[in-house]
């Protein structure tokens, strides 16, 4: 008999929408008192299942979603300083676009501002060297991994065991994601 | 084990110490980099705001099943009081409202632990850790002092005391969610500030994460304190909206704090510099929050709002005390790399001024907390000296106005410093504006019935007294024209926005009108332009509070068909009646049984013309027939208000006494909010990239669900709302057993909500990545 098996988001999304609408049915049908209790106990579920996955979580026995590990990185301080020099470049360009700044006072401020934001690029640039060859082994190291157990992962349904999910590198996605943010604030 | 809900209730508060205790614990492990701990951090923080709102639920079923063997339901709820206001008895009393603050915090922990996800990696365990100690107070506090779910002593009663009548007015339905909203906002950013300082990322990373979060504290700060003032305006029946009473005061002071960061995160972004003073003014605002609560809880300090007095003063001070013991010993910790390397280089440029805006801002706080606690500082050396509202409305007058001036000064200067030239060509519009709108107030103010100069009384003697005096004097024309100043200031800077808009247009081969150009201008720099509208509104609401200084306040007799001359305005009485039972009474005042009203019928007239009828009325509830409520009557209208209340009707006679007051641009104080309201959702309105839209959209989300269930909550009071505003009412009352009509509106309205709520979260993953 094969077994059914809802995908989590699912699960996750269904449980507030069904004590909401299931809360406002039964405010209409029973009264305020009736919904009320539904409420309560959609949030006892939602809390009960939020506690277990936690503890797993805390136990090592659910594994790191993608997505999740996806989310691990983080900017670097010279990346959230660059991202603060494009800001004080954009912001000058429109001091003086309202003429609240001389001409002299605008060449000299984003020259500066322009050769800060040159050396910081740099610098993230030559920090992230090293990162992006190490990841590239990991993910070479790890295809080749899948290739030599297919049969496995066939019966696994493609699922990693517990406690297998290796967490991804941290500059690899932060530099990632912030390059849409940079190019819009550039822009 | 649990046999009655007050054990269960009891029970599920333990249930979320622990859960908040597990969830700090893992917060701070988490700390370490472990990423599978700040997994189960994250889930376990869900878990605890969860479990709030389970708690919150139970406590709102015992209140709409009359559970009364909870000690705080039979106090604050009655079998007559309607559902709204059965909702409303949640906030009503000091548990009550402990639990209702914990419940917010829970909201804003989930949007919050939301919206982080994928962002501020480092940061992230210590927001969550610090939050969790937040939960873990209130837990505590309630748990050993003013727990919501004690059960009664002696049993359940066959019915309750019921909510205060004061209280069972619309205003005070979203009043205090909406102060609270403000209160209990400022904890996300000091979570933020804590956390920062943990880990040592004090660059400009967490100041961009908080100024938004602060930003929405301050929004919801002004309006819940505006909701305040509307409050009293139309309930207390004395004729004003601010009495500086303690507990008004400690509700504004977080608002000087926060309006004081938001000016000062733009120097630390633009500049790096102010950073101990940012990290200060969070610390500070958030104590405030805290310092606030006490003020009305504690009973240290007599107050028309306090809660009734309790021991849960001293786990507050301790509170305070680990606040600002936590905060300093970080900030000392953290003093290396908190130092700045830049400086002001020119008084005249926009960070001296922003410095100069934000010590103003903190000196009229610190003038407020010390007058504020006066009298208890003056026990411990002498009498007890009270402070009344003519001292602080001498002394904040000219505060008030040198902030309102800096307000509109420092849109004027640009960063670094500002060139003579460019001064001049700045100031050249607004000056002339304030110097024209101030000699034509003097030519033709006094003839308008709003003359420059109003003469007060002195009000200490010698110099300072007679000095105060004059500046008092003068106040009216000053206000005025520093409005038409700032207000020329913000009319400036659109003008010269959207010219350069259209220049660069040019520039690109392409052409902008006018119109296009303004809502392009604003729609680019939402926070810059959203924060001029903002100014705006509080030129309005300026103009409202100087409006006072041409106000009539008259008391009089009067038997039936005489008449009172009030200003340009004739009053005359027309009788009184008591409803129910009088043939005039209309039908919902002959159904309401819940209470006897007793109405002075008033004709209104101008230069012999009906322009309207008041009824100013007592209402004595069968419930509580010792405390009598006064029920305001009055006209509005932008240029005054008419504002009658009555004092005492003699049933022979039929001869009332009148407190009439002629509340000259009060409107424009409302008008002000409204406009503030706008112009700081348009500052908080995301400048969406691709990877911030799905975290807002959450926010939206939310945001639709809070919005229908105000709307919901409104629609199920609207009745009664319609009832207390109405002067001469004809809504109708829902009679005590009349059968309630289904809210078919508020299920309505909320299913609308969350279904926009649900859409706008939907429609995220329809962006592009």
């Amino acid at each position: 008999m094969t077994e059914l098996k809802l995908p989590p988001n699912a699960v996750r999304a269904a449980l507030p929408v069904v004590t909401i609408v299931g809360a406002v049915v039964a405010g209409v049908a029973f009264g305020v008192e009736i919904s009320l209790l539904i409420v309560a106990a959609g949030a006892l579920a939602g809390v009960i299942a939020l506690l277990w996955a936690s503890v797993q979580a805390l136990t090592g026995e659910s594994p790191l979603t993608l997505d999740e590990a996806l989310t691990l990185g983080a900017p670097s301080a010279e990346e959230e300083q660059k991202r603060a020099v494009l800001r004080a470049l954009k912001d000058l360009e429109f001091e003086r676009g309202v003429g609240k700044i001389s001409e002299d006072d605008y060449a000299e401020l984003s020259t500066r501002y322009r050769a800060e934001a040159k050396r910081l690029m740099q610098l993230i640039d030559a920090g992230s060297e090293a990162e992006r060859e190490r990841v590239e082994k990991a993910l070479q190291a790890r295809l080749e991994k899948k290739a030599a157990a297919p049969v496995a992962a066939a019966v696994d349904g493609g699922d990693e065991a517990p406690g297998e999910a290796e967490p991804a590198p941290e500059s690899s996605p932060a530099s990632a994601k912030a390059a849409p943010r940079e190019e819009e604030e550039a822009s | 084990m649990w046999q009655s809900l007050p054990e269960f209730g009891t029970g599920v508060l333990y249930a979320i110490l622990v859960t908040a205790a597990y969830t700090f614990a893992v917060g701070l492990a988490a700390g370490r980099g472990q990423p599978r701990l700040l997994r189960s951090a994250r889930l376990g923080a869900y878990a605890t705001a969860g479990l709030t709102l389970f708690a919150i639920a139970l406590l709102a079923y015992a209140f709409i099943t009359h559970d009364f063997r909870i000690r705080y339901v039979a106090h604050y709820s009655d079998r007559s009081m309607p559902t709204s206001y059965l909702f409303t008895a949640l906030w009503g009393g000091q548990d009550g409202s402990l639990l209702w603050w914990l419940f917010l915090l829970a909201g804003y922990t989930t949007v919050c632990v939301t919206w982080l996800k994928g962002r501020y990696r480092h940061l992230q365990p210590y927001v969550i850790a610090t939050l969790m100690a937040i939960f873990g107070f209130f837990v505590v506090l309630m748990l050993f002092a003013a727990n919501p779910f004690e059960a009664t002593v002696a049993g359940a009663r066959a019915d309750g005391e019921g909510l205060n009548p004061l209280l069972q007015n619309y205003w005070m339905i979203i009043h205090p969610p909406s102060l609270y909203m403000g209160f209990v906002g400022c904890s996300v950013p000091f979570a933020f500030c804590i956390a920062a300082l943990a880990t040592g990322r004090l660059d400009n990373e967490w100041i961009v994460a908080v100024r938004k979060w602060m930003l929405f504290a301050f929004l919801f700060l002004s309006v819940g304190n505006a909701l305040g003032m509307a409050w009293a305006y139309e309930e207390l029946g004395w004729g004003g909206y601010w009495a500086w009473d303690p507990v008004e005061n400690a509700a504004c002071l977080p608002w000087f704090g926060a309006a004081a960061y938001v000016h000062s995160t733009m120097i630390q972004e633009r500049r790096n510099m102010l950073k101990v003073w940012n990290v200060f003014l969070i610390c500070l605002t958030f104590f405030l929050t805290i310092f606030g609560t006490f003020l009305t809880r504690a009973g240290i300090i007599s107050s028309v709002h306090a809660f009734a007095q309790s021991d849960i003063g001293k786990y507050f001070v301790g509170f305070m005390g680990i606040v600002a013991a936590t905060s300093l010993a970080l900030v000392v910790w953290r003093l290396p790399q908190l130092r700045g390397k830049s400086e002001i280089e020119s008084v005249a440029s926009r960070e001296a001024m922003f410095v100069i805006n934000n010590w103003a801002l903190l000196g009229g706080a610190t003038f407020i907390f010390v007058a504020t606690m006066f009298p208890k500082i003056s026990e411990l050396w002498d009498d007890k000296v009270t402070v009344g509202p003519p001292f602080f409305n001498r002394w904040m007058a000219p505060i008030g106005l040198t902030i309102f001036a800096l307000m509109g000064l420092a849109p004027l200067f640009g960063w670094r410093k500002t060139s003579p030239d460019a001064l001049k060509k700045a100031f050249i519009f607004p000056v002339v504006t304030l110097v024209l709108t101030y000699v034509l107030h003097l030519v033709f103010g006094a003839s308008l019935g709003y003359p420059a100069f109003v003469e007060k009384d002195a009000f200490y003697p010698g110099i300072v007294g007679v000095v105060l005096q004059k500046i008092g004097a003068a106040l009216p024309g000053i206000t005025v024209a520093l409005a038409a100043f700032n207000v020329a200031v913000v009319v400036q800077e659109f003008s010269r926005g959207i010219r350069a808009r259209q220049r660069s247009a040019v520039k690109r081969g392409d052409e902008e009108n006018a119109l296009v150009a303004f809502f392009r201008l604003i729609d680019k720099n939402r926070r810059r332009y959203g924060g001029y509208i903002v100014h705006l509104g509080i030129c309005g609401m300026f103009i409202g509070f100087t409006g006072g200084a041409w106000g009539l306040d008259r008391e009089t007799a009067m038997t039936p068909g005489q008449s009172y001359k009030l200003g340009s305005y004739e009053l005359r009485y027309d009788g009184s009646r008591m409803c129910p039972g009088n043939p005039k009474c209309s039908p919902a005042e002959q159904a309401d049984v819940s209470k006897r009203m007793i109405f002075a019928d008033l004709t209104l007239l101008k230069h012999g013309e009906t322009v309207g009828h008041l009824s100013p009325a007592k209402f004595i509830y069968h419930r509580q027939p010792e405390s009598p409520t006064t029920e305001v009557s009055m006209l509005r209208s932008l240029r005054e208000d008419v504002y009658t209340v009555i004092g005492m009707v003699d049933p022979q006679t039929k001869r009332a006494t009148f407190q009439l007051h002629l509340n000259p641009l009060v409107s424009w104080i409302w008008v002000g909010v409204m406009v503030l309201v706008g112009g700081a959702l348009i500052s908080l309105w995301p400048e969406l990239s691709f990877r911030e839209a799905g975290a807002w959209s959450y926010l939206r989300a939310s945001a639709g669900v809070a919005t229908s269930s105000m709307l919901a909550i409104w629609l199920c009071v609207s009745p009664t709302s319609a009832y207390a505003a109405s002067p001469r009412p004809r809504a109708a009352v829902v009679a005590e057993h009349a059968p309630r009509p289904l809210p078919w509106g508020a299920f309505g309205a909320a299913s609308a909500g969350i279904g926009l709520g649900a859409l706008v979260t939907l429609s995220r993953r329809r962006r592009p990545r």
